[in-house]
């Protein structure tokens, strides 16, 4: 077992950290300030690679893999979280059209989300509850040679900024078995964009409405076969949801930890720095041994995924695990930096808004529980 | 045309906070601090890049430096160098600037003809900025320093721009040439994930001394004029000097010491 | 015959000398006086009479000049071939120059055709018990410092930092001027000099700017921030401020340094009746040169300053606005 990243790996993490710092750091007081994602970045992160690291290569991606898209998205996380959670959601919807597509719909699709013409939506979450994907709404018709979509999904991110949009819908019985995917295009007859949430974090990151009033989508975007949209979507969800989640979280945890570090040095008490007072240090271990973990935790995900070894459990944990030890350690970090901590000119507030919000994104936590729950409870089955 | 580019890893000054003085060995004992390409050869070589898109020709990393610097020059691959050679042998290990310049010159005879030697004005670490023009002395080339932009001439030479105090002079040189560039040359390309695909797929050239011709003296610790008598960590970083005498005498002062020091 | 044991390059550019070659002159005779050394100052050009004349006023024992028309534009490998040859001829100990850009040009190229060592940017020299030159350089951005010495190769070739040594007084001039060998064709000029021209600091924003000058609570009123401004203008640099500054609206916003972690790096940093807490010094700590001018002599910014100052802002930034203006004339 080699714990060691690869040359390739070290060399993609620097890269893209320098990226980061160059080009999303200045941008990141418009985002907050108007929750909107630098969609005018989009094009240089498609040079990048940023977009295309689980496309094949010959559809216009490079194919690095999961576990180099996880360090892609900590690093850009690292410096603000809203850009991997916007990301993380676009590899979904390119995922799924990977995985599920056709020939052609993936030459028609992927090669425009390799290259950052539009941002990829994955859309499953109905008003009725995104923790009972089997019991959505949202309904699909065969009308001749096209499907009519009616219903709305909510919570999406990207929307406003997306034209491609992975969207899950009923064609037949009540129940997953029901259930199917397909690829609607934004300017379908029928299809319109809804209201835009206002997020207490992960601002950057649209989150917004989709609706679908007798909106036409040709038969030839069916994803996959009728029928097989709860498994695109639990299978989107735990290959690549997931450990995009994980990722933010992991990018949160970094930049708590550092900021926490970086002010506990610096800032003076008693004649010295708060970093050599024990009860200061306690903390910053904490903070410390989170990162570690959920590093691990989200890592093996990536490298399960790319050796195609089955991970439900080990997604849903990295999940879980990383997203509340980012919220846990960024309050931690805001009592660090004492009064300081509470004022919008730190991150560390920042830090965990943003880190409250992947809490029941792409999942819940008890969600990912009984997943956890599923898998170890046949573990020792007599 | 070809480009060489010297390029020199340096440790990464995020981590220099490790750094500990031997008082024995009078060196600085680096432990395990990650290298990266020294801030201005980067520089160097994206200005060959943009050269070899300008014109055509090659571009050829060169790198002295001890066994362990692969993932530098593996990175130099990846931004688009044609070839990177690395010059390692423990008989060069304590070389100073003259020997360093001697022995990557005669690394480059071996790479003739070439049109351009870049590198950048300064290290991070050494910062003697000499080793380019000790090069092209060796080379009995023409050299510049503080280069900020290289243009082609329309009669067939080129024109570059090299930093003096308080302004810059327009040269015309003719190659072959070594020059050294300034911060303000241009930004660096970002490495692609493409890039670090393309970067794997080329060769790292391993040269030490066998392969060099080597008639002068001037190599390794035995072979540098400039030795080292003492190395130390100084105590203040800030000179906390005090300006004396009556407010307007202290003001003369002050303004004759930023005179001094280049600030009006 | 030279009888010079310590050269100094008393670089000129366009018939200026620069002070660094001045400054180089006053340590070298510093140097040479207990040990009866002489010091010679040497200088390349075209039409030099006038310069090798304030070379002897300011004390030089022996000016040796290279003067030829086709020396009249700095070359590197044309003014290293002559001093070479004279070096060679007789045989000086010690040749120092200012590490400037024609400094440290001049010096690699000369240093490595005589063979020798050569310390750089140094900002200290010493001489040993053996008569060696010991030269102080920084390394690691300054955060260390080394003795470098040659022991086996002459001469021994050093740059020193503009700035460093003092120049020394005027007096009657003493010393002769020697005519160097020339031995110039046109095409050893190996390049050609188009033009010059003046570049303009970059001064746009905080983060980018050379020269920052911020003033503090301690300017006392919205009346007299001018003056922080004023030394800001006549220095070509951006005005910074501190926070109570900007709260009380003598400065803008975006004039603040150092609170939530706003950093920045100028080569120069003057603070004006600045207390120096802990946010603001953090946020000025990689500046390269700072200069503190503060009312209390205990303030904790002199802890942290490479010039201090303590007065009253007003009585010490006139005659210092006064005294720059006519440098910069």
């Amino acid at each position: 077992m080699d714990f060691k990243l690869s040359e390739r790996e070290e060399l993609l993490r620097k890269t893209v950290r320098e990226f980061a710092e160059k080009e999303i750091t200045p941008r990141m007081d418009a985002m907050e300030e108007t929750g909107d994602f630098p969609v005018d970045l989009l094009k240089k992160m498609g040079e990048m690679g940023i977009l295309g690291v689980i496309i094949p290569a010959e559809y216009g991606g490079n194919g690095l893999g999961n576990l180099a898209r996880i360090i892609v998205l900590e690093e850009l996380g690292r410096v603000c979280p809203a850009i991997p959670m916007a990301l993380q959601v676009h590899h979904m919807c390119t995922h799924a059209i990977n995985a599920f597509g056709s020939e052609e719909q993936k030459k028609k699709y992927l090669p425009r989300l390799a290259k950052g013409e539009t941002m990829g939506v994955a859309a499953i979450t109905d008003p009725s509850g995104g923790s009972d994907v089997a019991g959505m709404k949202t309904s699909a018709k065969l009308e001749g040679d096209k499907y009519i979509l009616n219903g709305r999904k909510c919570f999406i991110t990207n929307s406003h900024a997306s034209d491609i949009w992975v969207v899950v819908g009923r064609t037949g019985e009540a129940g997953a078995k029901g259930l199917s995917a397909f690829i609607v295009e934004g300017n379908f007859p029928g299809a319109k964009l809804g209201r835009r949430e206002n997020k207490v974090g992960l601002r950057g990151a649209i989150t917004g409405e989709l609706i679908f009033q007798n909106c036409e989508v040709p038969k030839a975007n069916l994803l996959g076969h009728e029928g097989e949209g709860m498994n695109i979507a639990i299978r989107n969800i735990v290959e690549t949801g997931r450990p995009g989640m994980a990722s933010v979280g992991l990018g949160i945890l970094n930049a708590v930890l550092e900021q926490a570090v970086r002010f506990a040095n610096e800032r003076v008490l008693y004649g010295k720095p708060i970093s050599t007072l024990q009860m200061i240090q306690v903390h910053i271990a904490e903070i410390y041994s989170d990162l570690e973990i959920a590093r691990l935790l989200t890592y093996r995900v990536g490298w399960m995924r790319d050796q195609n070894i089955r991970c439900e459990a080990e997604s849903a944990l990295a999940k879980q695990f990383t997203c509340e030890a980012a919220a846990r350690s960024a309050r931690k970090a805001i009592e660090i930096h004492g009064s300081y901590g509470i004022m919008k000119e730190y991150a560390v507030q920042r830090l965990l808004r943003d880190a409250l919000v992947t809490i029941p994104a792409g999942g819940t936590a008890e969600v990912g529980k009984l997943a956890m729950a599923r898998h170890a409870v046949n573990m020792f089955k007599s | 045309m070809r480009i060489i580019v010297c390029l020199k890893p340096v440790p990464d000054p995020k981590h220099w906070s490790q750094l500990r003085l031997d008082p024995k060995t009078k060196t600085l004992i680096r432990g395990d601090i990650p290298s990266i390409i020294n801030p201005l050869d980067r520089k160097a070589l994206e200005a060959a890049l943009q050269l070899r898109e300008r014109e055509g020709g090659e571009v050829v990393v060169l790198s002295m430096a001890p066994p362990n610097v692969i993932p530098v020059l593996r990175e130099a691959l990846a931004m688009g160098a044609d070839r990177s050679i690395l010059l390692s042998d423990a008989a060069f290990a304590g070389s100073d600037t003259l020997a360093t310049a001697y022995i990557i010159s005669a690394a480059i005879r071996k790479i003739f003809p070439f049109e351009f030697v870049l590198c950048g004005d300064q290290t991070l670490d050494g910062s003697t900025g000499q080793v380019s023009a000790q090069i092209a002395e060796f080379l009995d080339i023409p050299n510049l320093m503080h280069v900020s932009a290289i243009e082609t001439h329309p009669e067939c030479g080129y024109r570059v721009r090299s930093q003096i105090e308080h302004g810059n002079m327009w040269v015309k040189v003719k190659p072959p040439v070594a020059l050294s560039v300034t911060k303000e040359i241009n930004e660096p390309r970002y490495i692609t994930l493409m890039n670090i695909l393309e970067g794997e797929r080329k060769t790292i050239e391993n040269w030490s001394s066998k392969d060099l011709l080597l008639t002068e003296p001037w190599v390794g610790l035995k072979g540098s004029p400039s030795q080292m008598a003492e190395m130390f960590i100084p105590e203040a970083k800030r000179r906390l000097e005090m300006l004396s005498g009556v407010p307007s005498e202290m003001g003369k002062r002050l303004a004759d010491r930023l005179h001094r020091l280049g600030y009006c | 015959m030279v009888e010079s044991n310590i050269w100094v390059f008393a670089e000129q550019r366009q018939g200026r000398l620069a002070d660094v070659g001045l400054e180089l002159l006053g340590k070298g005779l510093e140097i040479a006086a207990p040990i009866g050394w002489k010091v010679a100052a040497v200088l390349l050009g075209h039409s030099l009479s006038e310069l090798a004349e304030e070379l002897l006023i300011y004390g030089a024992h022996e000016v040796l000049v290279a003067d030829h028309p086709l020396l009249s534009s700095y070359c590197n490998q044309s003014y290293a071939r002559i001093l070479k040859n004279a070096i060679r001829k007789h045989h000086p100990e010690i040749f120092l120059s200012g590490a400037t850009a024609m400094g440290t040009d001049l010096s690699a190229r000369l240093a490595a055709k005589l063979r020798t060592g050569l310390s750089a940017h140094c900002i200290g020299l010493e001489l040993s018990s053996e008569r060696k030159l010991l030269a102080v350089v920084p390394g690691w951005g300054g955060n260390v410092l080394a003795k470098i010495y040659c022991p086996t190769t002459q001469p021994q070739v050093a740059t020193v930092m503009p700035g460093v040594f003092e120049k020394p007084q005027r007096s009657n001039p003493r010393g002769k001027i020697i005519p160097v060998d020339v031995n110039i064709k046109p095409e050893d000029v190996t390049y050609q000099v188009l033009e010059i021209e003046k570049r303009e600091i970059q001064e746009d924003t905080l983060e980018k700017s050379e020269v920052i000058v911020a003033g503090g609570w301690g300017i006392g009123n919205r009346e007299e921030w001018h003056w922080v401004e004023e030394v800001a203008s006549v220095l070509n640099g951006a005005v910074g401020a501190t926070r109570p500054p900007v709260d009380e609206g003598w400065a803008k916003e975006g004039q603040m340094i150092g609170q939530s972690g706003r950093t920045v790096h100028p080569k120069l940093y003057i603070g004006v009746a600045i207390s120096g807490q802990m946010h603001h010094m953090v946020g000025i700590r990689n500046a390269e040169t700072v200069v503190a001018i503060n009312q209390d002599p205990q303030a904790p910014i002199f802890e942290f300053c490479d010039i201090g100052l303590v007065g009253d802002y007003k009585e010490i930034l006139p005659p210092f606005i006064e005294a720059v203006k006519r440098y910069s004339a």
